[in-house]
């Protein structure tokens, strides 16, 4: 049973139950949605500018008309750090926006779709995690220089009978709990989203290693 | 509609089987394939304006639709059956069965749970594609494409005689 003897037959096999398309059919297709993992990086890409163009010159705007020094750096620094992050995401779509309409052999369209899924992961990483020093350091500054006491804080303070070592030492725990599981949780999250494709793309490409 | 889509529907429409083929060997099941269908004829749209004729459409088509079907996964489960339902083997022996069909049968049950690359290659080679045009569509080389062909007919041979004997 050799498959050049049932060519033929295999061929008809293939175009078992398939409807007739008109040219009426395609033009209702051409009107879909594309469902395709490119298709859904590009609506995540235009959801992260469309949130950057939002917030950039919101921030700006905060730090520029604040009146309190730490809200004006707080803000100021996330504006600023917005931007360039802004240019990036837009790099990436024109990256993806030329893939898309390429047409490339299987081998190479498979090495370029994981260098592409690597390199928004590891953007959107950069990004989360750019954030969480500036905004772990500009929280301990705030909350330094802020003068109203917190009366729930206080009173826990007094009924635990915390002493300033065992205060710091809190500090530094939850802030080490709060950054790895941040990480962890970031790794987590993009993993979930594109992990498992990527590592299927991988298996497939290697699959066309030479011989 | 402008003239370029106008063209393009009109190519479309004249290789339908292609799209058809190709939705048939890596999807099972039929709501997979219509939307299959639908990403291939998307992605050869958005990619219609880089198409320069130097290829025949239809070998350009191949590729888009090869490309569409190879890196489109479903994240449900049903994909852990190979069968369709037709492809289900019979409980009853009816009386009147031809051969040949049963060993089209087994053969394209063989096929169709080849890997994904390995699918590519043996879709263009019933389309009667030399080795040196498989390895334009595929990326590698023709002398990898032969060798590869040979290990995917022995797998091919022993598979179809596995399912012929269960049919």
């Amino acid at each position: 049973m050799e498959l050049d003897e049932l060519k033929g037959l295999i061929n008809q096999k293939l175009m078992e139950g398939s409807p007739n398309m008109t040219e009426n059919n395609f033009t209702d297709l051409l009107k879909g949605k594309a469902s395709s993992v490119i298709s859904k990086i590009k609506k995540s890409l235009w959801f992260e500018i469309a949130c950057c163009a939002l917030v950039v010159p919101l921030f700006i705007g905060i730090a520029l008309f604040s009146s309190h020094s730490s809200l004006k750096i707080y803000f100021g620094l996330f504006g600023a750090i917005f931007i360039p992050f802004t240019l990036i995401f837009f790099y990436l779509l024109k990256k993806i926006n030329e893939f898309d309409q390429s047409v490339l052999p299987i081998k190479e369209n498979l090495y370029q779709l994981i260098k592409m899924l690597e390199d928004f992961t590891r953007r959107y990483f950069q990004f989360n995690m750019a954030l969480l020093p500036i905004c772990f350091l500009l929280a301990l500054y705030l909350g330094y220089n802020e003068k109203e006491p917190i009366e729930i804080l206080d009173n826990l303070i007094n009924k635990f009978k915390v002493t300033k070592s065992i205060y710091i030492g809190f500090i530094i725990g939850y802030s080490i709990a709060m950054v790895v599981g941040l990480i962890y949780l970031t790794k987590w999250y993009i993993r979930k989203l594109y992990g498992k494709y990527i590592d299927q793309l991988k298996l497939l490409l290697a699959e066309l290693k030479e011989d | 509609m402008d003239y370029k889509e106008k063209d393009f529907i009109q190519l479309l429409n004249q290789n339908q089987k292609i799209i058809h083929k190709v939705c048939n060997l890596y999807m099972n099941w039929q709501e997979d394939k219509e939307d299959l269908f639908q990403e291939i004829t998307l992605q050869a749209w958005k990619a219609y304006s880089q198409f320069r004729g130097e290829a025949k459409f239809s070998t350009w088509l191949y590729r888009v639709a090869l490309n569409t079907a190879i890196t489109f996964f479903r994240k449900d489960k049903k994909n852990a059956f190979i069968d369709t339902v037709s492809e289900m083997p019979e409980l009853t022996v009816p009386m009147d069965r031809d051969p040949i069909e049963d060993k089209t049968k087994a053969m394209y049950e063989a096929i169709a749970a080849l890997s994904k690359i390995d699918k590519a290659i043996v879709m263009l080679y019933l389309e009667d594609y030399s080795y040196a045009e498989i390895s334009e569509i595929i990326g590698i080389t023709a002398n990898n494409i032969a060798v590869k062909m040979n290990r995917i007919k022995v797998k091919l041979r022993e598979a179809t005689l596995k399912n012929f004997e269960r049919i």
